[in-house]
């Protein structure tokens, strides 16, 4: 060793460095991410629909706890009379401010609808600017149109939700060239957000398929979908003719019909039956239990211990609700789930319940709580809209119109059903007194639909919210409740340039 | 005792007179040896004729006498000092003074691809002596840096074998990744140092200012601390022992209510709410669940190190093991630490070695869920028996576990190991006098491993309420299932340097580095799971592997990886005229894969200058001053930490799926806006400073004035604040961070035997955002808004109401300033824009997360044999969240404040009634803060060293025994277990949402060499 040549040392070292520094230096900077994609590289399934993935991923956000959580439960049905807080009195503190009305800015609840619709509106701007800047001549021009279509149908969905909770919304319908810019739009008036939707809403009724492949795609919105919401656009806005002609799309789309009873619509066996226009679709798997499902049921459903520790008991059936039922109405005992009673699968509830009522249209088989093996009822899906919800809608819109004659059609095809072949109850309304039909519809809309979050935005819309919710005991303040308050994040986020609703 | 102090005093020299007589004759030499800080005489001490056999050791009064040949050399060797060589050159007296091995490093500290002589330095370096961080019983090095280092925060963490968050002046990103800082262990690049053993740690730079951190480039933004290990001492084989074991205990427990409290409030809760009472007929029981949960538990430390110097080669192994079970249940982390350093001397000008570390963890996790015990009521038992458990009331028991059960029922089933390899290879040319080269091979590799089972849960035992009747449940859809996950890390890096040292004329001192590094990482990790639907797999870890059930179970396997490469050129020039005036130059090209092409490579540098004014002539008049030096450096560094790997390219994720009936689609989403022109965040600053020594050195003083910028901080924005998913990063805006360090030594004796010193340091950060997305109107909210970051005001700050009372009564509500729906009872905020009435406008900046005021002493006495370590450190200026607080997801036990709750007028102008629907008690308000101020006594240590000549006869060299208690005491106004709240989260910090304990440590320890 001592004789080794220092020269020699020296430049063997030297060769070592640099070609050590050489012949790494050309890419050793390149890296590329391991184990996940970029938009440049992903592999983008061809068949189904190129942009079909970009879609997936705004259905995941429709069923997530933000858009149909405690806060969706909350705002459109604890709101209302026909549903209490329900729990434990002293648990939920911010759903116990949405049934009494004592609201604050920083309600966690309003925060999470917010972010959840908003969610589903910035993934569908994400899919529609993909459709616009797709550069591949081998994409199929009716694959971007059909994509588009269903883009701007949860877009539109999105929207109407959030314009019946808030009111005045900030605008983004597109990405934006600087996404920092994106970051901060100042609120539009309803009337702007309205005409987006309907524009939004017509575009898919016309572009999106009547049906899918149900041996595929079972749920997934349609043009039916898209007019049905359209319809309840008009309706909200009072636009009756309107109304009328797009619900018509619906019934004469000879693709739903009242066939299913009125006792197996809302089971897992009555999901996507033909009474279903749309549905927020969820299931799950003895693996994953949660991931692909929704927490909807499982915050209503019955909070008993053991076996019957189903859930938290949100949103109960209120005695109002228990009231409003004509005798002998078979849909009551579809609705409310009595402590103590029986269940649609024939389960003995316990006695004792922290609640006396609960939600009887969210509760799940035992058949499939044991197969899945458990008890949160995460797959069960969000009816959205039906096809009685359809007729009711135009029979509504016709009565205003100065068509008793449709509307009396059309609720009696609702009453039909309801009697489930007994002659001897909900006699058939005759009236053609607009006014008196008018509560017959009323009537029939909320008993029909009962715990299916419309009751609120109906009392909201026919402008009797502040009576009506007054007299079930709820400090409601007209002019101020018919809205949530924009949540104080948001504002706080906006550096003020979001502005706060009247009132709050 | 010498070895107390010696470490804190100066070098001195002895001058020798050389006469030159040319004869070999063997001649008598005698003389004494002493210690070179106090002219202690030393006895023990070896002398040996060098090229000989020839050897004798000092007597008790430090003498000698040799005989040896005139013109032979001796060799003066002593543990624990530097030995020496001196030509006898015809002299028969030779007096002798050694100077201590560690005291010989002071005068040197490591600056990154080189060292530097302390007093040549023109930047902000404090090094902290290995010997420190060996005496404190911590598992984690970085934990004993805390108040000892003026500029330095560290939030240590209770959690067996945890690290501890380390912050460098102030706060330079907004990310928490981006702001940790480099460390940097024998010249490897890493983001943590738990695999060092800490008794194994020569010493620990921190290198704090733009110009002494630029030499590290795109890693280094945040400060960097340099770690180096161990070596053998030179001349001599020696065996070290550092051992140590100890108990933990928790001494402040969170005052929460007992069950008479618990029915009290309750009660009281319930009626406000309107509620019907509960029924507490079989609620009988007190359990203090915390006390249920903790437990006081041991630790223990122990370093051997074994070392050889000799004429070719020098040899270092050390074995370190640490223990440290969990204050709560139960928690235990084990790490076994190995490591072989060793150096060839080829000839004279080449030298090569290598350095190995081993380090294998073990770690078991705690199940417990320290918020369920604060949360739990009282009024519950623990267990009926051994397998059946009391679930609590209805009014929590969907939302609140019995924490009992939860520790019991996975107990042990998380087996979580860790192996680690760190090794080096270096080559050391010398070459033309002046220069040498050096080129080192590094890797690190890591793979971790860890696989665990659920149990079947016990029996639940429902106790009966109202009109429902006590059961007892087995869920009959509980199923076993088990996990693996396997992690595999790996790190290559190689550095290469040439360094040129020379002196002209005595006058003017040079040396310049030249060098080209390369960083690659990557990582892959592995992990599944699988549920046995039908066999229930045996509570034994034998089973626990998931090839235990049969395939067709439901299972789930992930696997992903990583991958990140840095390159880097650099160069330095320190240049030193007379010792007097102080040039440094630094540059450094750095280039990170984490970014596009056309925005990688960034260039960066730096320049200090220094002033020794003590070597000025007119300085030699002045007395009283021994040294005094004037320092300032400017540099520009980037940070790239907080840059995740490929972010310039428009990642996906995959995780939302679309379900359609039954059927499961992927959904393909962007993870996050891109942003291609990204680019990292660039930190500028200066740094201006005195060093002093004064008094005959007994007074040393450093004082830092500094000023530092962050511009283009990589900012997150959400767009349409739609939660995570839609998140752009891009360069936003600009934080300063400005403040002063001062620490000072005095050390002195009085009479021949009391010694003591006495080190304070003290340092003070201000911190302010200046710009933040100006262009886009833009703030940022932390955790829910409690904490905001807006231009203009201190990062992260906590905003909202300020508390000023209790409404009392509708009287008080008509004349106050309120909020529509107020009612008495509740909490009155201050009106700040005074429009007479509380609106969200009347928000403020209710204080800084991060504090201000970081500060720190140390006390050391000693007296024949016997010393005294007392170390303090503490913290002023920030507040804490108290967020544990505000639970209100279940009606959850009441900490101890709720017992002064509202009940009417006069009750309380404090706390708010208790009724949980009134959500204005519930914003964010000083109600919620507390001030973050804490003194702590984070070590009070007697030992005692036993006589070297009293030892050497039973084959010891050195013997220091010692017991020692850490946290003994902690002086400060927050109510939970530790005011160290996590300010890991920049932008949502200081939030107490269930600090782990940090437990007060009694230890009994022993250090010894042979």
């Amino acid at each position: 060793m001592r004789t080794l040549p220092k020269k020699f040392c020296i430049i063997l070292l030297s060769i070592t460095a640099i070609s050590t520094i050489t012949s790494c230096k050309k890419n050793f900077l390149d890296r590329n991410p391991q184990g996940s994609y970029t938009s440049d590289n992903y592999p983008y399934p061809k068949g189904s629909g190129p942009f079909d993935g970009e879609i997936f991923a705004v259905y995941d956000i429709l069923r997530s706890y933000d858009a149909s959580g405690s806060g969706f439960v909350a705002a459109t049905g604890i709101r209302s009379d026909d549903a209490d807080k329900g729990s434990t009195p002293t648990d939920g503190p911010t759903s116990l401010e949405m049934d009494n009305f004592s609201i604050i800015p920083s309600n966690a609840l309003a925060n999470d609808l917010w972010r959840g619709y908003y969610n589903i509106i910035g993934k569908s701007n994400i899919v529609l600017d993909k459709v616009a800047n797709d550069k591949d001549p081998g994409t199929p021009p009716q694959a971007k149109v059909s994509a588009e279509a269903e883009a701007r149908f949860l877009r539109g969905y999105a929207y109407f939700m959030l314009v019946r909770l808030f009111g005045r919304l900030p605008l983004v319908d597109k990405l934006y060239e600087d996404p920092a810019a994106q970051s901060n739009i100042p609120q539009s008036d309803p009337a702007i957000i309205y005409a987006l939707i309907e524009t939004d809403l017509k575009f898919a009724g016309a572009n999106l398929p009547a049906e899918w492949d149900v041996s595929k795609f079972p749920g997934r919105a349609t043009s039916g979908a898209a007019n049905g919401i359209l319809a309840k656009v008009y309706l909200t806005q009072q636009k009756w003719a309107m109304a009328m002609t797009t619900a018509n799309l619906v019934i004469n789309s000879a693709k739903y019909d009242l066939s299913t009873p009125y006792n197996k619509i809302f089971g897992e066996d009555g999901e996507n039956s033909k009474e279903s226009v749309f549905e927020i679709q969820a299931t799950a798997t003895l693996q994953e239990k949660r991931t692909y499902g929704s927490q909807f049921a499982s915050l209503q459903a019955v909070r008993g211990t053991g076996i019957w520790n189903l859930g938290w008991g949100f949103n109960t059936p209120s005695t109002l609700l228990e009231a409003a039922y004509e005798t002998g109405d078979p849909r009551k005992a579809r609705t409310i789930l009595y402590s103590g009673g029986t269940s649609i699968y024939g389960e003995s509830v316990p006695t004792g319940l922290p609640n006396p009522r609960y939600n009887h249209k969210i509760h799940s088989s035992p058949t499939v709580r044991n197969s899945i093996l458990d008890n949160f009822s995460y797959w069960m899906n969000i009816r959205i809209l039906r096809y009685a919800d359809v007729l009711l809608m135009y029979a509504e819109a016709a009565n205003e119109n100065g068509n008793a004659a449709e509307a009396l059609d059309k609720l009696e095809m609702v009453r039909l059903r309801a009697r489930a072949g007994n002659a001897g109850i909900l006699p058939k309304v005759t009236t053609t007194d607009q006014d008196l039909l008018r509560e017959a519809i009323r009537k029939e809309r909320r008993i029909e639909l009962a715990m299916e979050h419309e009751r609120f935005f109906d009392l909201v819309r026919w402008g009797i919210a502040g009576q009506v919710l007054q007299n079930a005991g709820k400090s409601f303040v007209t002019g101020k409740h018919e809205l949530l308050p924009i949540p104080q994040t948001q504002i706080d986020i906006s550096k003020g340039v979001l502005k706060q609703n009247n009132g709050y | 005792m010498k070895r107390v102090f010696t470490k804190l005093s100066v070098l001195t020299f002895l001058c020798f007179l050389f006469t030159s007589v040319a004869q070999a004759q063997n001649i008598t030499v005698k003389g004494t040896v002493k210690d070179g800080a106090d002219q202690t005489t030393l006895p023990g001490v070896s002398i040996q004729v060098k090229g000989s056999t020839a050897a004798v050791q000092t007597d008790a009064s430090g003498n000698y006498a040799i005989a040896a040949p005139s013109d032979a050399t001796l060799v003066f060797t002593y543990i624990g000092y530097t030995s020496k060589e001196v030509l006898i050159n015809n002299q028969v007296t030779i007096n002798v003074t050694l100077s201590s091995a560690s005291q010989e490093l002071e005068g040197v500290v490591v600056v990154g691809y080189g060292t530097q002589r302390k007093r040549d330095l023109t930047g902000s370096i404090t090094q902290i002596k290995g010997d420190e961080i060996a005496k404190m019983p911590n598992t984690n090095p970085v934990s004993s840096l805390q108040g000892k280092v003026p500029g330095l925060t560290v939030v240590n963490s209770g959690t067996p074998g945890a690290a501890p968050t380390v912050r460098i002046r102030g706060i330079n990103s907004t990310t928490t990744s981006g702001s940790d800082p480099l460390y940097v262990v024998d010249g490897v690049h890493q983001s943590n140092i738990d695999y060092l053993n800490p008794g194994d740690i020569e010493s620990i730079e921190v290198l704090k200012d733009p110009s002494s951190i630029a030499i590290f480039g795109l890693q280094a933004g945040n400060g960097v601390i340099v770690v180096t290990t161990k070596r053998a001492a030179k001349g001599e084989t020696r065996i070290a022992l550092q051992s140590s074991a100890g108990v933990q205990k928790v001494i402040n427990k969170i005052a929460v209510t007992d069950a008479a409290q618990f029915r009290k409030l309750y009660d009281n809760l319930l009626a406000n709410s309107g509620a019907a009472p509960f029924d507490y007929t079989n609620y009988t029981a007190n359990t203090d669940w915390q006390k249920e949960i903790l437990q006081s538990a041991f630790q223990s430390n122990n370093s051997l190190s074994i070392s050889n110097s000799g004429e070719k080669s020098t040899t270092l192994i050390n074995l370190g093991y640490n223990t440290q079970e969990g204050v709560v249940k139960f928690g235990k982390y084990q790490r076994y630490v190995a490591r072989l350093n060793e150096e060839i001397r080829i000839n004279s000008n080449i030298k090569v070695g290598a350095d190995l570390t081993g380090t294998h963890w073990i770690l078991n996790s705690s199940n417990a869920d320290l918020n369920s015990a604060l949360w739990a009521a009282p009024i519950v038992g623990v267990r009926e028996s051994e397998t059946a458990y009391y679930s609590m009331p209805s009014f929590q028991r969907t939302q609140v576990g019995n924490p009992m059960a939860r520790i019991y029922q996975n107990n042990g089933n998380n087996i979580n190991k860790g192996y680690r390899a760190v090794g080096s290879l270096f080559a050391e040319i010398k070459f033309l006098k002046q220069f040498k080269w050096r080129s080192q091979f590094y890797t690190d590799l890591g793979f971790n491993n860890s696989r665990g089972y659920t149990a079947l849960p016990f029996t639940v035992v429902n106790l009966g309420e109202g009109t429902t009747p006590t059961d007892r449940f087995n869920n009959p859809n509980a199923r076993t299932s088990v996990r693996q996950n396997t992690d595999e890390f790996r790190k290559f890096q190689q550095d290469h340097t040439i360094t040129y040292d020379t002196t002209f004329n005595n006058t003017h001192k040079i040396t310049a580095v030249a060098g080209f590094t390369t960083i690659f990482e990557s990582s892959t990790n592995l992990s599944g799971d699988r549920t046995d639907i039908g066999l229930n797999i045996p509570n034994d870890p034998s089973f626990w592997y998931i090839g235990i059930a049969e395939k067709n179970n439901p299972s789930n396997v992930n696997g992903g990886g990583a991958e990140r490469s840095s390159m880097g050129y650099f160069a330095r020039v320190n240049y030193a005229y007379k010792d007097k005036y102080l040039l440094n130059a630094t540059y450094r090209r750095d280039g990170i894969s984490k970014l596009a092409p056309q925005n990688r490579w960034g260039n960066f540098g730096g320049f200090g200058l220094g002033w020794v004014l003590s070597e000025e002539n007119f300085f030699k008049n002045i007395k009283g001053i021994n040294f005094l030096k004037l320092r300032g450096s400017w540099g520009t560094t980037g940070n790239g930490k907080g840059i995740d790997d490929n972010i310039f390219r428009p990642g996906l994720t995959t995780s939302g799926s679309g379900v359609f009936g039954d059927f499961i689609y992927p959904g393909v989403a962007p993870a996050y806006i891109a942003d291609p022109a990204l680019r990292w965040e660039v930190v500028r600053g200066v740094d201006l400073g005195l060093d002093l020594k004064a008094l005959n050195n007994r007074l040393t003083a450093e004082f830092n004035v500094y000023d530092r910028t962050t511009k283009d901080i990589i900012t997150q924005i959400q767009l349409l604040s739609s939660g995570t998913n839609l998140n752009y990063r891009t360069n936003l805006g600009s934080i300063s961070n400005k403040g002063v360090e001062l620490s000072l030594g005095w050390n002195d004796k009085i009479g021949d035997s009391f010694t003591y010193n006495v080190t304070p340091n003290v340092s003070y950060n201000t911190n302010k955002v200046v710009s933040i997305g100006n262009t886009t109107n833009y703030l940022l909210i932390g955790n829910g808004g409690a904490n905001r970051t807006i231009t203009g005001e201190s990062i992260g700050h906590f905003y909202g109401y300020r508390q000023i009372g209790i409404y009392q009564s509708t009287a008080d509500l008509d004349k106050m300033p309120r909020m529509p729906n107020s009612l008495p009872g509740d909490i009155a905020y201050a009106d700040l824009n005074g429009d007479g009435k509380i609106t969200p406008e009347d928000r403020e900046n209710l204080g800084s997360p991060f504090p201000a005021w970081s500060y720190g002493l140390n006390v050391n006495f000693g007296y024949k044999g016997f010393d005294l370590l007392l170390q303090g450190q503490g913290v002023a200026g920030n507040y804490v969240y108290a967020q544990r607080r505000t639970a209100a997801f279940a009606d959850l036990n009441f900490e101890s404040n709720r017992l002064n709750a509202w009940t009417g007028p006069g009750t309380s102008n404090v706390e708010p009634i208790l009724q949980k629907a009134r959500g204005n008690n519930y914003l964010f308000s000083s109600y919620y803060l507390e001030p973050g101020d804490y003194f702590r006594l984070r070590t009070l240590q007697l030992g005692y060293t036993f006589k070297p000549n009293a030892l050497v006869k039973a084959g010891v060299k050195s013997l220091r025994l010692y017991l020692s208690g850490q946290n003994l005491y902690t002086w400060t106004k927050t109510t939970g277990y530790s005011p160290e709240a996590p300010i890991s989260s920049i932008i949502g910090g200081g939030a107490d949402n269930g600090v782990y304990p940090i437990p007060a440590v009694y230890t009994f320890g022993i250090n010894a060499t042979f």
